[in-house]
């Protein structure tokens, strides 16, 4: 055989009732362990223990490859112009129903750090939604987006295409702190 | 990281009962829309949308800072050797509980694909429990484990400390398949 072997992730199929509710928990499980050791590589950087990090970061990675293999099983990896308009949907759900409730409940309990934690990621879901908007409307003209920076606040996630802002308008801080792709 | 940029993160704090259950299916929401950015930066790269993908990947990354906000709220963020042995209990009880439960409805149900999909997350959670066991032991003695290279199949998260082998024992992917941390 001239060409090397090669595998491929697990592919979408029809599934049972029961084993789609399965893949579905365990693509939440995954991801959720996922960030999980992400933020406990960052503690163990903190606490002197460079390769415990690098552990974690790896085993994080490994995470990855679950969440993304049960996301084909269900088959939740589309064309892009599907993948944005699924990426759309899951923003607008969080900005009009699950952070305003959320917020209510926190707010009712005053649970402050809760309500924090609710308004940092609602006010980035706004930028969000609205850059995956006007980037779906160049995919259906088949244009890429610019080739602009994009930067994000590493404290509350803030969104922006082009230049930080001096300080983040939602949580003030410096923007040589935000991070650029 | 600096003082200033600390105190803006949201506290750990006690939380209600109703206002922590928000905080965990917010957790969950931001992990999965993570690892589902991840997947679609990919995708748009295969496409040939370069700048899309970089937009998927800085959004993943604000998705990220909101899942750790909510994680420190609900006080999940702990040191080095209580983050290791939460790790090795999430492990366990993927490996014990989760996936064996999972697979056994897959193979009553004839989802090959599903199957495929545990088979590979389930085996790879055993190479992880046992490094996180490792490096607890480690921890708890106020040591880092030593400084060998990580390696993750990218088809199905075979994790490996040190060489890495010429085919995949679980998915038999090339050597060439393996991302080193």
């Amino acid at each position: 055989m001239a060409e090397a072997f090669k595998n491929t992730p697990p592919a979408p199929e029809d599934k049972g009732a029961m084993t789609a509710q399965n893949i579905a928990a365990a693509l939440a499980g995954e991801s959720q362990a996922s960030q999980k050791y992400l933020a406990f590589a960052d503690v163990a950087d903190a606490d002197g223990y460079p390769n415990v990090a690098r552990l974690f970061r790896a085993v994080a990675y490994a995470e990855s490859t679950h969440a993304r293999n049960h996301l084909s099983v269900l088959g939740g990896i589309g064309t892009t112009t599907e993948n944005l308009k699924a990426a759309w949907g899951g923003e607008t759900f969080e900005i009009t129903e699950m952070y305003p409730a959320y917020d209510a409940v926190a707010k009712l309990q005053e649970n402050e750090s809760a309500q924090t934690s609710i308004r940092y990621a609602l006010k980035a879901e706004v930028d969000h939604q609205g850059i995956y908007d006007s980037t779906l409307k160049g995919v259906e003209g088949e244009k890429d987006l610019g080739g602009e920076a994009v930067r994000v606040c590493p404290i509350c996630g803030h969104t922006v295409i082009g230049d930080a802002p001096d300080e983040c308008p939602q949580c003030g801080t410096a923007g040589s702190f935000f991070k650029e792709f | 990281m600096d003082e200033a940029f600390e105190k803006r993160l949201p506290k750990p704090e006690d939380l209600h009962a109703m206002t922590e259950e928000c905080l965990k299916a917010a957790f969950a929401g931001e992990s999965q829309a993570a690892e589902k950015y991840l997947v679609f930066a990919e995708q748009a790269e295969e496409e040939g949308f370069p700048n899309i993908a970089t937009l998927f990947r800085a959004i993943s990354f604000a998705e990220t800072r909101h899942a750790r906000n909510h994680l420190r709220v609900m006080k999940g963020i702990n040191s080095t050797a209580e983050n290791l042995a939460a790790a090795f209990a999430g492990e366990s009880f993927e490996i014990d509980e989760m996936y064996p439960a999972y697979g056994e409805i897959a193979k009553a149900q004839s989802n090959a694909q599903a199957s495929r999909s545990i088979k590979y997350a389930v085996k790879a959670e055993m190479d992880h429990k046992w490094m996180y066991g490792e490096a607890r032991e480690k921890a708890l003695d106020g040591k880092d484990i030593a400084a060998q290279p990580v390696s993750v199949c990218l088809i199905c998260g075979h994790t490996v400390i040190g060489d890495v082998p010429d085919k995949c024992p679980v998915c038999a992917a090339a050597k060439e398949n393996y991302k080193t941390f």
